[in-house]
């Protein structure tokens, strides 16, 4: 490990996990400041994303009699498995102090068993929205999962590990990438339709509507009111960001501070955000240029990232000489 | 240029290629025809852009001239005309399909595979630049040729034929760094005849059955 001490260690992971936390409803406020811009509306300010967390927190939260403990303990589930995936995943040092702990393959299943916990939430409450948002959710979760899977192998092929900070270090060091670009390329296609389908962006599911012919996300979490509410909106841009730190860092890892030295943490922090802020500005871009697909059209949008993985995984056995 | 050493050079273009590959698989998946349209003037856009790569890589002048007219017949003139066609025939999507979406790209991805086994004993003998491309040049004819085949309307069949010469174009420049100039232009002259017919037959299609879809004109009887 290159942090001598166990101290700085865990200093550098707390840091890592609270930029998460705290720039997450930024990244959400962003996206929406683009997609007003675009639409030639003046939108809400960036801050306004905390300024509803916060309400939501004051506000009581009223639950369903008919609700069992799973009600309940779904929002600290999400919030804590996503807290959990985002301690795995750089977000502006090449190394995280607790990389040991998971690689991947524990990335994609520590969302599956938020995404599970929502589904079962979703049902618990009895409403027919809920079961309907958890169906629906059932559908895009088991076709994102092989997509994902199979992108991030690509990836890890190149750099021959799964684990994160492993690639990363790498790639920044140009010792992964001098392979081939080409399943790095097909790779970051089919990430990226991904991340739009398990984060719930448009042309899979229009996080600003509560349209009952539409929603998938927000059918599940109809039923939540007072912090239970924000602690799941909060998870959800938290996830968001996981997402977006891990096509920034994974397959554009430059600037990233390879070692622990001030100058290297300030400009890696730096690129980190001027990174991040890019890709969600291309996330407003895409909101306002394509209309939601009809939902079993999504099935097709899938398919296209599954292939496209797929195809990665086949470019590096093919073109690897 | 020093930092452009050969093995950076072949990945370029492969990288174009794999651009192209892409585009490939989004028109496979896409149903409405004036996307479809646009993403073959992508489509060609990034050929011209290997092909100048693979000129500027070679020295081999007369690409350049393959290039620009790339881009001026197949990025300009025939999505050009096809917008024409589509606009005339108010066609907006591909409804009926022989192979549903999801299949053609599984379908497709085999193909990619197919295309891959049958270069991999030419491609470890090849010692040029661009023998990567050699196999993605094979798999876009072959998914030029499956959507010909898996789709119903004139149109799409259009734009998969002109997709299978981007292919072949492709293919030319990864075996040989292009055919001779003169060759090139009777391709290009002969692909340009060949969208203006089939745009025309496209069009008495339609008065003839109300429809431009090619199963039809099996009900022709003398």
């Amino acid at each position: 490990m290159l942090i001598p001490t166990i101290l700085s260690a865990i200093v550098l992971s707390v840091t890592q996990v609270l930029v998460l936390v705290m720039l997450a409803p930024l990244i959400v406020g962003l996206i929406r400041k683009v997609k007003a811009r675009l639409q030639c509306r003046r939108g809400p300010s960036l801050f306004q994303p905390y300024a509803d967390l916060a309400k939501l927190f004051r506000k009581q939260s009223v639950i369903s009699s008919t609700t069992s403990w799973i009600f309940t303990a779904t929002p600290y589930i999400v919030f804590g498995s996503t807290l959990t995936a985002g301690l795995l995943v750089p977000v502006f040092v090449a190394q995280v102090p607790l990389s040991f702990a998971g690689n991947i393959i524990a990335l994609v299943y520590l969302f599956a068993l938020g995404t599970f916990f929502l589904i079962l939430a979703g049902l618990d409450a009895g409403s027919a929205f809920g079961g309907m948002g958890g169906s629906r959710e059932a559908i895009v979760a088991s076709l994102t999962e092989p997509a994902m899977i199979l992108s991030i192998f690509a990836i890890a092929l190149t750099a021959g590990s799964t684990n994160l900070s492993t690639i990363v270090h790498k790639t920044a060091l140009l010792e992964g990438v001098a392979t081939d670009p080409v399943p790095h390329l097909m790779a970051l296609a089919a990430l990226f339709i991904v991340t739009l389908a398990e984060t719930g962006r448009v042309p899979v599911d229009n996080p600003a509507t509560h349209l009952e012919l539409t929603m998938i996300h927000e059918a599940m979490i109809l039923e939540y009111s007072g912090r239970y509410l924000a602690l799941l909106e909060w998870a959800s841009a938290i996830k968001l960001l996981v997402f977006l730190t891990l096509i920034a860092n994974v397959f554009a890892p430059w600037g990233i501070a390879t070692d622990p030295t001030p100058l290297a943490l300030v400009v890696g922090g730096m690129v980190y955000v001027a990174k991040v802020s890019l890709l969600a500005a291309l996330i407003g871009l895409i909101e306002c240029m394509f209309a939601k697909l009809r939902l079993f059209r999504v099935t097709d949008l899938l398919g296209v990232a599954f292939i496209l993985a797929l195809l990665g995984l086949l470019f590096f056995y093919i073109l690897q000489d | 240029m020093s930092w452009l050493t050969p093995r950076i050079g072949a990945q370029l273009v492969d990288l174009g290629s794999a651009m192209l590959l892409l585009t490939c698989f989004a028109i496979v998946a896409q149903r409405r025809l004036s996307a479809c349209v646009d993403l073959f003037a992508l489509q060609s856009a990034f050929l011209a852009m290997t092909a100048t790569l693979v000129a500027f890589l070679t020295g081999t002048r007369h690409i350049y001239i393959a290039a620009a007219l790339t881009v001026v017949v197949k990025s300009v003139v025939i999505p050009h005309v096809l917008r024409r066609v589509i606009e005339r025939l108010n066609v907006t999507r591909e409804l009926v399909m022989n192979v549903n979406v999801p299949a053609s790209l599984l379908i497709c991805g085999a193909l990619v595979m197919t295309a891959f086994i049958i270069t991999q004993p030419i491609i470890s003998f090849g010692h040029l630049l661009t023998r990567n491309s050699l196999a993605i040049a094979l798999a876009i004819v072959l998914i030029g040729f499956f959507t010909m085949i898996a789709r119903q309307k004139a149109v799409t069949q259009l734009i998969a034929f002109l997709v299978m010469e981007n292919g072949l174009f492709l293919g030319a420049t990864a075996a040989t760094y292009g055919m001779p100039l003169i060759v090139e232009l009777g391709v290009f002259f002969d692909v340009l005849i060949a969208a203006l017919i089939a745009g025309i037959y496209t069009n008495r299609l339609q008065d003839a059955f109300d429809s431009v879809d090619t199963s039809r004109l099996s009900e022709l009887k003398e």
